[in-house]
């Protein structure tokens, strides 16, 4: 693909760190939505990551063309499969017959963790970018001057 | 016509597998949460391992020739994708190939020189 498709690949890695922010502020946003009757209203989200090229990967081994570098994109956002947070509150419009309203399970040490693992992840991939745009600029100014 | 002069060749196709370094990176850095990734290398093959190993080449044809190697992109022994060490080889692999532009750069004005009969 030659070095302009570079860009486009940490571009790729650049949205997905995005959809993981989307994801993460929702979870984080959502943390005491609740459903009528005690019924869990919201499940904590997790997005699903795979490169377009997984599969050709499979054969162990043999050389990758430069051609077809894995570009990673978001493939699926899915519910987790995480019990409520049960929380004693009578008071609550949403609470069931044993004054039990269910938060969503999302862990809030989790999601900060997210975050800081989006915005690392985010900033590597810029820098990859702006790395990239540098070597090209700099080899388009060859044999330029004098 | 760069292949005129041999010294250019050869920085040009160190330069080529600089910039294939820097696209494997990159994509490793892309695919850090990607799922089943398995972190990309470069790497020569073995007969040009054996070459390497070998000590530099001699004149400028021999080093030619072993040059001649196409680097290949591969699955490393290292599945996982560590930013940090992504990120410093990354930096590392910039500094060689602005190392080998420069040398380009000089070999260039050398024979611009010399087309002006060593006139500045």
């Amino acid at each position: 693909m030659g070095m302009f498709g570079v860009l486009d690949i940490s571009s790729a890695g650049m949205d997905v760190q995005q959809a993981r922010l989307e994801v993460a502020a929702s979870n984080i946003a959502n943390t005491r939505t609740t459903g009528a009757g005690g019924a869990a209203a919201y499940k904590p989200l997790a997005v699903v990551v795979r490169s377009a090229i997984a599969e050709a990967q499979g054969a162990a081994g043999s050389p990758i063309h430069a051609a077809q570098l894995p570009m990673p994109m978001v493939a699926e956002v899915v519910e987790q499969d995480v019990a409520p947070k049960l929380v004693y509150d009578p008071g609550h419009p949403d609470a069931d017959a044993q004054g039990m309203v269910s938060l969503p399970g999302v862990d809030p040490l989790t999601s900060m963790l997210d975050l800081i693992s989006i915005s690392r992840g985010y900033e590597a991939n810029l820098r990859a970018f702006d790395i990239t745009r540098s070597l090209l600029q700099r080899t388009l100014d060859l044999g330029r001057g004098r | 016509m760069l292949n005129a002069d041999p010294v250019i060749a050869l920085l040009s196709r160190a330069l080529d597998a600089a910039a294939l370094r820097q696209t494997v990176h990159a994509t490793n850095v892309a695919n850090v949460n990607t799922e089943d990734y398995h972190r990309l290398e470069v790497i020569y093959s073995a007969e040009q391992q054996r070459l390497n190993a070998a000590g530099p080449a001699l004149d400028a044809q021999e080093a030619l020739q072993w040059a001649q190697a196409e680097p290949e992109v591969v699955e490393s022994t290292e599945a996982t994708v560590r930013l940090d060490q992504e990120m410093a080889q990354m930096a590392e692999n910039a500094v060689r190939y602005q190392a080998l532009l420069g040398a380009i750069e000089r070999t260039i004005g050398m024979l611009r020189t010399a087309a002006r009969d060593g006139r500045e």
